[in-house]
């Protein structure tokens, strides 16, 4: 594989975990398992540690 | 433009979704830093009409309640007596943390388990994936999930919550206190030193050891 098709790779899984991320967000689930932050972790696991979360109040 | 540059480019634009990603997770959703920034950035042109939600930092934390409110971390993991039994430590160490059953013990989930056909000398924990310790904790009416996790998955799901996991190649049932705070999981280890592993767990020791199967509790 090409260092092109690599990263062309790459970003098609980032878009992926992106798209998780949104779908978490947009249902509220903010922290735990498949939650934003957990995407955020594995978007950029060097994020660990150094999150300080402050999500929104949920209406329900 | 040649495809390097617009790859460039979308690595670029990803990366500022990732980082708007964060600024969403910590609240920060207008000024700058900000999601509001990052959009900017990404479309210099777009019209915003931002309504930041509340948020937990204004509004306060939602109160915990049931298992959650009781959960105590530091509740101490006696050694286990057999050489077979981590699972039941592992599941005892939980319902006494979460105080569903403060007097669980290794020999009393052995027997919430079901010795020999679920749990034995021979095999240790005859399912690998937990179902037995999900059964187990449900009987006390609180649900469970279970997965195979990578460890950022891991690390934060246990950001949130407790549970049980098992390494296919360390062959060891451990609990989940939660997290060290210098991005290592904190465990509740009935063989402290099997291994190599003491009372954390390592993004290193979690690779070595896995692939990990994952209970955890929901509230």
């Amino acid at each position: 594989m090409s260092e092109q098709d690599a990263r062309i790779t790459q970003l098609q899984q980032q878009q992926a975990l992106m798209t998780a991320a949104l779908i978490a967000a947009l249902e509220g689930r903010w922290q735990g398992a498949g939650s934003v932050e957990a995407y955020l972790y594995a978007l950029d696991p060097t994020l660990q540690g150094q999150l300080i979360p402050d999500p929104p109040v949920l209406s329900s | 433009m040649s495809a390097l540059i617009e790859l460039d480019q979308l690595d670029q634009q990803q990366a500022l979704l990732t980082d708007s990603l964060r600024k969403m997770l910590e609240g920060q959703w207008t000024g700058f830093p900000s999601l509001e920034a990052n959009i900017q950035a990404l479309d210099p042109g777009v019209e915003l009409a931002p309504r930041p939600p509340v948020l937990e930092s204004e509004a306060g934390p939602p109160a915990p309640s049931g298992w959650w409110a009781d959960y105590d971390p530091n509740e101490g993991m006696p050694r286990q007596a057999y050489s077979w039994s981590c699972s039941a430590c592992a599941l005892a160490w939980v319902l006494r943390a979460t105080r569903l059953d403060p007097n669980a013990s290794e020999q009393s989930c052995i027997d919430a388990i079901g010795y020999p056909q679920n749990i034995n000398p021979t095999y240790g924990l005859m399912d690998g994936s937990g179902s037995q310790l999900r059964r187990v904790v449900g009987d006390y009416g609180v649900t469970t999930g279970q997965a195979w996790l990578s460890y950022d998955a891991c690390y934060a799901t246990f950001a949130d919550t407790t549970g049980m996991m098992s390494g296919g190649a360390i062959y060891h049932w451990v609990a989940v206190r939660g997290l060290t705070g210098d991005g290592q999981l904190w465990i509740a280890n009935s063989a402290p030193g099997y291994c190599g592993v003491y009372d954390t767990l390592s993004r290193s020791q979690f690779n070595q050891w896995g692939p990990w199967s994952v209970v955890w509790l929901l509230h």
